[in-house]
């Protein structure tokens, strides 16, 4: 540590001959960098080389932060892993490993879970730059977030095989991750998956989602990511398919006895279809399915011996397939009944079966159940291998791609740290090529970004409703006109319009009642909404942080303004924004004419994007006439089959 | 194997610019460590460790399928079959080569040969990750090699301490792909033409901070795109490009969907021609295109005749950035981009970052440069063709096809079969030609579709 406080010293640089080359490249960048404090969240395949580069570049403090243990299937790409360190957590041994990289460089490894409390808005405030390195929407954006209310600039990335893509994001400069609509996760009708499959996928969720469940665990149909919404076109087909749930589920009944096989076999692949047959009208424009016999194909494979389950690259035959099916359907059974035997003994909730892509006997039986189902629909089967992906949502990846994306946001790093946000860029990587674009300018619509973010100190032992709405009147100079929710829950916790309607008492109540009785506690966000009917502000978000060591001073309820000065809450955009040029919230380089037409583009993407799913979900509810299946496929477009 | 090296050893001078590059230069590239003894020469290439033998193709299995589990179902499983069977030959461990070999080694290739005969400097410490301290002094290649083992142990990773000058032409022979990193452009020309004379792969790169470049020659490559079928059907015969031909068509069934799996070829030329040829004639044609076009070509082409000229990268002195921009302008004017983009700045920043390396440009080349070899040993995805500039301070990397426009020389240089070549007598190391042959290959991995199904 003591070497990289010296060469800070601008009189006289003295350049270690280890650090000689990023010096010479990157001149007094390097300087600061070494002066960055950085927040690592995510140590999988991106993390992994992000760490790397950091620690090698010259990034000395460096916090990392990851909640997963060490898999087999991620030693393809997440290089600082052994197999020796399978099932450890992914964050403290990334950091034993890249210690080795400099031992000049602190590391800090949490275990955990970044939503966690104790990383509050003022916890990520002590970064200079945050990267994420995650794998899913849910921590992007909540990361997203808290970097958006402590301005501090973030490096998002992701990728998907050939695939990867690099944005920066600093709050009124850049757009944030959720400036663009995301795309909506994958959801089925119910009737596709019921009634009209017609590709693989269709199978695998009705043996994933449907099948199994009913058999061996609990019957969730909102868990099925199934829409089962009715409409007046569909109720009566729904009706049909409870019922047929419930002769499924009397088949528990016989589980364990000789005949367990065939009962579901029957229900499942000959009942079943036999109904959805005399439905003419469903097979009037395409081919019908055809019922399957159980005696024909036992009788042909008697002699297959059940291993051929192992055989996960290969498409088994119709026979292989039936074996696969009684034998997994069987072990299945074995162990329920040895699970609640086991918790009937302990006094346990009853046990259930659920689906996990590294649970053979669950994989087995999906992929065998679902190509049964293939085989009757005439859809093509798959192999376990390609069951296994479609039902475990497994996403490919790639070391070489992570590699070339954790070098971009180290590019982009630079570029934030000197100041230089104007030449940032966002980055598509594909098989092709690389693409870049200069970075997007905020939607001034965008529900996350464009509110105003404050971290909030309150004395949660005594301030009350009326203490934070006051304060709110006081300091921000609001009218009274609002409404207070917390952002998770959406309760409200104060609403203007009751004071109208509401008799003084309950009023009065309201106002004396606890901010801890209405569910506000350290780490809550609530949602300031101005309910003036001219030219209302935007939103307002508080970051609530306990005061526990101020507590005695008189304020019970006190803002942390940025910079200390108190920021200016704008006006809501007029509801058309084409001609919105952002003059509050960008600097004056981001103003070019290029660039304040390329956001209008932007817009115009959006809206073409958000408008087929929206249109897909009110669609979907009445997909079961005819044959207009309705699918979203990963393009978010629409598949007429 | 031994028996012929070494007879051909007698007449024949180890690996050196002046008699592989058409002798075009009469000056020798200063190599350091280039030793001056023949019978050590020999000692080495007898060294039965330096040419691994592999065993035959087998099928994966299970356990393998597990550990690469994400990345077959990008590449399917045969493409992994064909990783596995590779031998690569990576000349120079420095940042770059580090990069490439975690990349290689991580995919799961059979063997990986790593030559460098310098030794770790503390400078290497700033970007090459698979070294601590405790080397300094030590070989970089065995360095490198121990924290590689263990990265994957199922990688046969050999190093060899050697110098490149040392190298005889055939000791290409037995690899299906060389890298060479960091090599002066007459090194690097030589190596090149080396490997053609066995039908052996080749790509150049080398990084100078934020910029670096990437060239491949892969003498003539097959590969094989599936994709849905559009209302034109490929046909066989058609040329994509000057440089790609469709060679083959064949539509399947799948889901009711018409799938191509169309099998195409591409044609390369060699570093020393691709290094004088224009760029496209697409780009030539277009003011637009010519404006986008990175300096950095010319910086770079620049660089290899100043290295040409006096043996050396230019230094700070003023002789030598006068000489180096003259060089360099000429390029720029021969490469008829205008004048206005090889800007004082382009010349400063060039310059500034000449001969240093930094992590993130050696990753992000490394990372392109392996998949790249991944793709090209799996016969999968369109392969470079065949130079890629980066620039990291911009956010850009184009790919340009340089071509020479006459091909005399071409048809000089087609790659000699090796079974005829009189007294090479290189010894059948099966894989590689069969793997080189250019005919369909049946490589239809239906997870590509299923990958992209499964994006988010």
């Amino acid at each position: 540590m003591t070497d990289s406080h010296s060469t800070s010293n601008p009189k006289q640089k003295q350049v270690v001959a280890r650090e000689r080359f990023q010096h010479r490249a990157l001149g007094s960048t390097h300087d600061q960098l070494k002066k960055a404090r950085v927040l690592l969240v995510g140590a999988g395949g991106i993390g992994c080389e992000l760490l790397k580069n950091l620690v090698k570049s010259g990034f000395k403090e460096i916090v990392i932060i990851d909640l997963d243990t060490i898999d087999l299937s991620n030693l393809n790409r997440q290089f600082l892993f052994r197999h020796e360190h399978i099932k450890k957590p992914k964050a403290l041994v990334a950091k034993e490993v890249a210690r080795k990289f400099d031992p000049r460089a602190t590391i800090v490894a949490h275990h955990a879970n970044i939503k966690d409390e104790q990383f509050n808005v003022e916890w990520f405030a002590a970064f200079t730059i945050v990267f994420n390195a995650l794998d899913n929407l849910d921590a992007r954006r909540h990361v997203n977030r808290m970097c958006l209310a402590a301005d501090v600039p973030l490096i998002e990335s992701g990728t998907t095989g050939y695939n990867g893509n690099v944005q920066v994001i600093k709050r009124g400069k850049t757009a944030c991750y959720d400036c663009k609509e995301k795309q909506v996760p994958k959801s089925f009708a119910i009737c596709t998956i019921r009634s009209t499959p017609s590709q693989p996928i269709h199978t695998i969720v009705w043996a994933k989602s449907y099948l199994l469940p009913e058999l061996f665990g609990v019957s969730e149909a909102a868990a099925m990511n199934l829409d089962t919404s009715e409409s007046a076109n569909n109720a009566e087909e729904i009706e049909k398919l409870e019922k047929e749930t419930a002769q499924l589920r009397e088949l528990r009944e016989a589980m364990g006895s000789d005949d367990f096989v065939r009962k579901v076999f029957d229900q499942a692949y000959k009942k079943d279809v036999e109904r959805l047959l005399s439905m003419e009208d469903y097979w009037k424009n395409k081919k019908a399915p055809i019922p399957l016999d159980y005696e024909t194909i036992a009788s042909g494979s008697e002699n297959i011996d059940p291993l051929v389950a192992k055989l996960d690259q290969d498409v088994w035959t119709l026979q292989q397939t039936f074996t696969v099916f009684k034998d997994s359907l069987l072990r299945l059974s074995k162990r329920l009944a040895e699970e609640r035997a086991a918790a009937l003994r302990e006094n346990q909730l009853e046990p259930v079966i659920e689906f996990d892509k590294d649970d053979e006997d669950t994989l087995d039986f999906v992929t065998a159940a679902a190509n049964l189902r293939s085989a009757a629909f005439n859809i093509d089967p798959k192999s376990k291998f390609d069951t296994k992906q479609m039902a475990g949502n497994i996403i490919p990846a790639i070391a070489t791609t992570n590699a070339m994306v954790a070098s971009l946001c180290i590019l982009q790093a630079y570029k934030v740290i000197k100041g230089d946000l104007g030449r940032t860029k966002e980055l598509f990587l594909s098989k092709a090529n690389m693409t870049g674009d200069s970075s997007d300018l905020p939607n001034p619509n965008c529900m996350v970004c464009s509110r105003v973010m404050m971290r909030t100190k309150i004395d949660l032992e005594k301030a009350t409703v009326g203490d934070l709405v006051d304060i709110l009147k006081l300091e921000l100079d609001y009218t009274g006109d609002i409404t207070i929710t917390t952002e998770s829950s959406q309760m409200t916790v104060f609403d203007y319009l009751d004071d109208d309607d509401d008799d003084e008492d309950s009023l009065a109540k309201r106002r004396d009642t606890k901010l801890v009785e209405v569910g506000v506690g350290n780490g809550t966000s609530l949602i300031v909404l101005d309910g003036g009917d001219d030219e209302p502000r935007v939103d307002l978000q508080l970051f609530v942080e306990d005061m526990n060591a101020e507590r005695e001073q008189a304020l019970v309820v006190k803002f942390v303004f940025n910079d200390g000065e108190k920021p200016e809450i704008p006006r809501k955009p007029a509801k058309k924004p084409t001609e919105m040029n952002g003059t509050t919230t960008l600097d004056g380089e981001a103003q070019s004419a290029a660039t304040g037409s390329k956001r209008k583009r932007g817009q115009d993407d959006e809206v073409e994007e958000s408008a087929p799913a929206k249109k897909l979900q009110t669609s979907a509810n009445g997909a079961t006439q005819e044959d207009d299946i309705i699918v979203i496929d990963d393009e978010g477009a629409i598949v007429l089959d | 194997m031994a028996d012929s090296s070494q007879s051909q050893a007698g007449t024949q001078a180890p690996l050196d610019p002046t008699t592989m590059s058409n002798g075009a230069n009469t000056e020798l590239p200063v190599l350091p460590g280039q030793p001056q003894d023949p019978a050590g020469l020999m000692a080495s290439m007898a060294d039965p460790t330096m040419m691994p033998v592999l065993p035959p193709m087998q099928s994966i299995s299970a356990d393998e399928i597990a550990l690469y589990d994400r990345q077959i179902r990008l590449w399917g499983v045969k493409a992994q079959e064909m990783i596995r069977n590779a031998n690569i030959l990576l000349i120079g461990i420095r940042a770059l080569g580090n990069e490439i070999a975690k990349n290689l080694v991580l995919a799961g290739i059979g063997s990986l040969t790593i030559l460098d005969h310098e030794n770790v400097i503390e400078e290497d410490l700033g970007s090459q990750f698979l070294i601590t301290e405790e080397n300094i002094g030590k070989n970089r290649a065995e360095a490198a090699a121990v924290e590689l083992r263990r990265m994957n142990p199922r990688v046969n990773v050999i190093a060899d301490q050697e110098g490149i000058m040392t190298k005889m032409p055939q000791y290409f022979a037995a690899f299906q792909i060389v890298i060479a990193t960091s090599q002066p452009f007459e090194m690097a020309s030589t190596i090149n033409m080396s490997c053609r004379m066995f039908n052996t792969k080749f790509y150049a790169a080398d990084l100078h901070g934020l910029y670096g470049y990437v060239f491949s020659d892969l003498i003539m490559h097959s590969f094989v795109i599936e994709k849905d079928k559009s209302n034109i059907p490929s046909k066989a015969g058609t040329a994509e490009t000057s440089t790609r031909m469709v060679v083959h068509v064949e539509t399947k069934k799948e889901n009711n969907k018409l799938r191509e799996i169309v099998t195409k070829q591409e044609m390369y030329c060699p570093l020393m021609l691709a290094n004088s040829s224009p760029l496209p004639p697409e780009t030539i044609r277009s003011r637009r295109a010519k404006m986008r076009v990175p300096p950095l070509i010319s910086c770079l082409r620049g660089l290899f005749d100043f290295q040409k000229q006096t043996g050396r990268q230019p230094s700070g002195r003023s002789e030598d950035l006068a000489l180096y921009t003259k060089i360099t302008n000429e390029k720029h004017l021969e490469l008829q981009l205008p004048h206005e983009t090889l800007t004082a700045t382009v010349f400063r920043m060039f310059l500034q970052n000449l001969g240093t390396e930094i992590p993130p440009t050696a990753a992000f080349l490394g990372g392109q440069l392996a998949q790249d070899v991944i793709n090209v040993l799996g016969m999968r995805e369109q392969p470079l063709q065949n130079l890629l500039l980066f620039d990291g301070d911009d956010f850009k990397c184009p790919i340009y096809s340089l071509q020479p426009v006459f091909d005399p020389s071409l048809s000089m240089m087609e790659p000699l079969d090796v079974g005829m070549a009189p007294g090479m007598g290189v010894n059948g190391n099966g894989s590689m030609t069969t793997t080189n042959g250019g005919g369909p290959v049946s490589d239809t991995t239906q997870m590509q579709d299923d990958a992209h199904q499964a994006q988010g």
